[in-house]
C-alpha cells in the first residue's frame, strides 16, 4: 500500500527579471531529485504583476539580476514585504541568490541611490570597488562535503549577528573580508554562489527539499540517488585550489 | 623609423606565428605598439575612404568579412581583422599586416571588428565613419560583469566620434535604446514579418531601456529579437531602412530587401541578420552592389561557424560563445532529421569568461526531442559540468570524457549519421586541428 505521494510546490520570484546566472538550473535540480525520488513537484514562476500566495508554497527561490533589474524588483518587493517575512519568520524554505541574497536583507547601498531590502535578514550590502569575481569553496557546519561555485558581486554584504552559510576556503564571500559566505538562518539559504549552485551540491539541494518536506510533512529521510556526476562537478572545483 | 621598426617586427612576428601555426594572434600588434605607440592611428588614417567597426555579441565576425567580401568586390581594396582578433592588438596586427615595408597602407576601406569593451580604447587610435551594432546578448560574465556595463563602455566609444553613423538592429531592444541614448544619424536594420522560429527561450533586455516597463511584442525571433514596443513611454522598434521580408528558411536563407531577393546556402537563421547588416553598412558607402548573389555564394562562413569536416560521415562543427548563440546552434541541430550524435566542448580560460553558469540558460532539453539524437559526449576543460547539465537535461545515454580527441572519436564510431560539435571559444582552435588531423587521416 503505497500513500498518496508527497508534494512540493517551488515558487520562482521574478524570473523574468532574476535569472542572470544560469538560475533556471537550480529549479531544475530541486525539481528533478524530488521527482526522482517519486515526490511530485510543481515550479511556479511568477511575474512582476502576478499575486503570491505563500501558503501555497513549500520552497520560495529568488536569483540574481543587474542592478537596474533589481531596482526594478523592488519596487515590488516593497508591496509583498510583510507576507514575505510571514512565511520565513513561519519556517517557510528561503533559497535565495546573488541579488535575491542582498534583497533579503535591510538595504543594498549603490553608488547614486539605495535597494529597499526585504529585511528577512538583518544584513546589509554596500557597493564596494571592484567586483568580486571567480570560483568559490566554502565549507558549512551542516554539510560534510564542500559547497562549491562562482562569484561575480558589485555589492559588499555584511551578516552582523546572522551565522554564514559556511567558511569561505577560497573566493571571496560575502564581504571579501571577513571569511564568511552567505547566510543560514531558520530555513533561508542565502549566498552568493552562482554556477548555478544546486547541481554542483547536490548535498545542499538536498537538504533544502528535506527542510521543506519536513515542515510539511514531518520527519522525512530522502532516498539516496547517485551523485557521481554531481560530485565529480564539485571536485573539480574544489581541486583547482588544492 | 619606429613605425617602419615596429612594421617590420609585427610582419616577422605574423610570419613566425604562420609557422607556428598560430592564428588570429594578437601578440605581433602587441609587439607593434610597443615600440611605436602611434602606430594604429598613421596607419588606419592613411585608409583613403572610410572606416567600419563592426560590434556586437554575435555576428562580428561573419558581419565583418561579408562586408570586407562586398566592399571588395567593388574593386575596393580593404584592411580587414579577418580572424577575429579584435581587441587593439590584433586590430594592430590587421593594419600592420597590410602595410607595405615602408608602412604605407594602400586601401580605400577598412572593415575591423572591435571587442564591446575594447571600443573606448580602439577608437582613441582610429576613427571610424560607421559603427555596425548587430546585437546584444550576455556574454562573457565574469570578464564584462553585465550587460549593462558593455552598454556603458559602448556609449564611451560613441561618444568619442564626431559625425559617425550607427548602423543599429532595429529588432534589438538593447542596441535601439543605445542608440537613442547616444543619438547622432543611424540606419537600421531587421526583419519585417514574424518567421515562426520563436521558441521558448530565456529572453534577457526585455524591459524597456527608458522606463523599466514591461516590453510587448508583435512577434519576436529569438532571445529579445523581435518587433516590441514600451506600452508605458512609447519607446519602439524603429522602421528599419533595411528591411528582410518574405523570408524563407526551408532551403539555406532567402528573403527580400531593398528591392533584391537574396540567397545563400548557408543556415542558421542569425545569418540574416549578418548579411543585413554587412549590406546595410556596404551600402552606405555609395555601392550599388552589383553580383552581390555571387559575392554571398563565394563566402564561406568563417572556422567553426557550422563548419563541415568529412571523417566517415558529415561532422558539422559550430563555435557558439553564449545562450543566445548556443541556442541557435541548438536549433540547427534539432532541426536536422537525420540521426545524429552531439560532442559539447566547453572550456573555461579567460578568453571564454570563467564563468559557465550560462551552459544552464541553453536549451540542451531540446536535443531530446525527436528522437534523432542518439549519443550526447560531454568535453572540454568543464567537461564534468556539460555532464551535470545534460544529466539533469533529462537525457539519456550521455558519456563524460574529457579529452577532445578522445570525445570525437568515441562519437565517430556509432553508425548515426551525422556528428555535431558544438565548441566554446578557446576550444575553437584546438577542436578544429584534431577534426582536421582526422580527416586527414581518411
Amino acid at each position: 500500500m503505497s500513500g498518496t505521494p508527497m508534494r512540493l510546490t517551488i515558487g520562482h520570484l521574478y524570473p523574468e527579471l532574476l535569472n542572470l546566472y544560469g538560475d533556471r538550473g537550480n529549479i531544475t535540480a530541486l525539481s528533478r531529485r524530488a521527482a526522482w525520488r517519486g515526490i511530485d513537484v510543481t515550479a511556479i514562476e511568477y511575474r512582476l504583476s502576478d499575486e503570491i500566495d505563500f501558503s501555497a508554497l513549500d520552497i520560495v527561490f529568488v536569483g540574481g539580476g543587474s542592478d537596474r533589474e533589481q531596482l526594478l524588483v523592488c519596487k515590488r518587493l516593497g508591496e509583498i514585504k510583510a507576507r514575505f517575512q510571514e512565511y520565513a519568520d513561519g519556517g517557510g524554505v528561503v533559497a535565495a541568490i546573488c541579488g535575491g541574497y542582498q534583497l533579503l536583507g535591510r538595504y543594498y547601498k549603490l553608488k547614486n541611490e539605495t535597494v529597499e531590502g526585504l529585511s528577512v535578514l538583518d544584513v546589509f550590502t554596500e557597493s564596494g570597488e571592484g567586483r568580486l569575481i571567480g570560483d568559490v569553496v566554502i565549507q558549512t557546519d551542516f554539510l560534510e562535503q564542500p559547497v562549491v561555485g562562482f562569484e561575480n558581486h558589485g555589492g559588499r554584504t555584511y551578516i552582523g549577528s546572522h551565522a554564514p552559510l559556511g567558511k569561505v576556503v577560497s573566493g571571496g564571500g560575502n564581504n571579501g573580508t571577513d571569511g564568511a559566505e552567505g547566510v543560514r538562518y531558520k530555513n533561508i539559504i542565502a549566498t552568493y554562489l552562482h554556477g548555478p549552485l544546486f547541481p554542483k551540491n547536490p548535498h545542499l539541494c538536498d537538504y533544502v527539499l528535506t527542510k521543506a518536506l519536513e515542515k510539511k510533512y514531518g520527519a522525512v529521510t530522502l532516498s539516496p540517488l547517485n551523485d557521481d556526476a554531481e560530485f565529480a562537478a564539485n571536485r573539480f572545483i574544489v581541486n583547482r585550489f588544492a | 623609423m619606429r613605425k617602419i621598426l615596429a612594421v617590420w617586427v609585427t610582419k616577422a612576428l605574423i610570419l613566425l606565428g604562420k609557422l607556428a601555426g598560430k592564428k588570429g594572434s594578437s601578440t605581433p600588434g602587441a609587439a607593434a605598439l610597443k615600440i611605436y605607440p602611434d602606430i594604429l592611428r598613421d596607419l588606419s588614417s592613411q585608409v583613403r575612404c572610410d572606416i567600419i567597426a563592426v560590434c556586437g555579441t554575435n555576428g562580428k565576425t561573419t558581419t565583418n568579412n561579408l562586408l570586407c567580401a562586398m566592399l571588395s568586390a567593388q574593386g575596393n581594396k580593404v584592411v580587414c581583422n579577418r580572424v577575429g582578433a579584435n581587441m587593439l592588438e590584433g586590430v594592430t596586427t590587421a593594419f600592420a599586416d597590410s602595410a607595405d615595408l615602408f608602412g604605407r597602407i594602400d586601401a580605400d576601406y577598412a572593415c575591423i571588428e572591435v571587442d564591446e569593451i575594447s571600443t573606448v580604447k580602439v577608437f582613441g587610435h582610429l576613427t571610424p565613419r560607421y559603427m555596425v551594432i548587430t546585437n546584444l546578448f550576455r556574454d562573457q560574465l565574469d570578464r564584462y560583469g553585465e550587460i549593462d556595463i558593455t552598454v556603458d563602455y559602448l556609449s564611451r566609444a560613441a561618444a568619442r566620434l564626431t559625425d559617425a553613423v550607427l548602423i543599429l538592429n532595429a529588432d534589438d531592444p538593447l542596441v535601439t535604446a543605445f542608440g537613442k541614448k547616444a543619438g547622432g544619424k543611424h540606419v537600421y536594420f531587421g526583419i519585417g514579418e514574424d518567421t515562426g522560429i520563436a521558441r521558448g527561450e530565456t529572453k534577457e533586455g526585455r524591459f524597456c531601456g527608458f522606463c523599466g516597463g514591461e516590453l510587448a511584442y508583435d512577434y519576436y525571433h529569438y532571445s529579445q529579437l523581435g518587433s516590441y514596443r514600451c506600452p508605458g513611454c512609447g519607446f519602439v522598434r524603429p522602421r528599419p531602412d533595411f528591411e528582410a521580408v518574405n523570408v524563407d528558411l526551408t532551403d539555406g536563407i532567402a528573403f527580400d530587401t531593398d528591392g533584391r531577393r537574396i540567397s545563400v546556402d548557408y543556415r542558421g537563421f542569425y545569418n540574416i541578420y549578418n548579411i543585413l547588416a554587412a549590406y546595410a553598412a556596404a551600402r552606405q558607402t555609395g555601392a550599388d552592389l552589383g553580383g552581390l548573389q555571387r559575392v554571398l555564394g563565394e563566402y564561406r562562413p568563417q572556422i567553426g561557424r557550422m563548419e563541415t569536416f568529412v571523417i566517415g560521415k558529415p561532422v558539422i562543427f559550430n563555435l557558439s560563445k553564449n545562450p543566445a548563440g548556443f541556442n541557435q546552434a541548438i536549433s540547427t541541430v534539432s532541426d536536422d532529421k537525420r540521426t545524429k550524435d552531439i560532442v559539447v566542448v566547453i572550456n573555461d580560460n579567460a578568453q571564454d569568461g570563467r564563468d559557465i553558469s550560462w551552459i544552464w540558460d541553453v536549451d540542451f532539453e531540446r536535443l531530446g526531442e525527436g528522437g534523432g539524437t542518439r549519443l550526447l559526449v560531454a568535453s572540454g576543460i568543464r567537461h564534468n559540468d556539460v555532464a551535470v547539465r545534460l544529466k539533469y537535461a533529462g537525457l539519456d545515454g550521455f558519456e563524460d570524457i574529457g579529452d577532445v580527441k578522445s570525445a570525437i572519436t568515441r562519437a565517430l564510431a556509432t553508425p548515426s549519421e551525422v556528428l555535431y560539435v558544438l565548441v566554446n571559444y578557446t576550444a575553437l582552435f584546438s577542436t578544429q586541428r584534431v577534426l582536421k588531423e582526422l580527416e586527414g587521416k581518411q
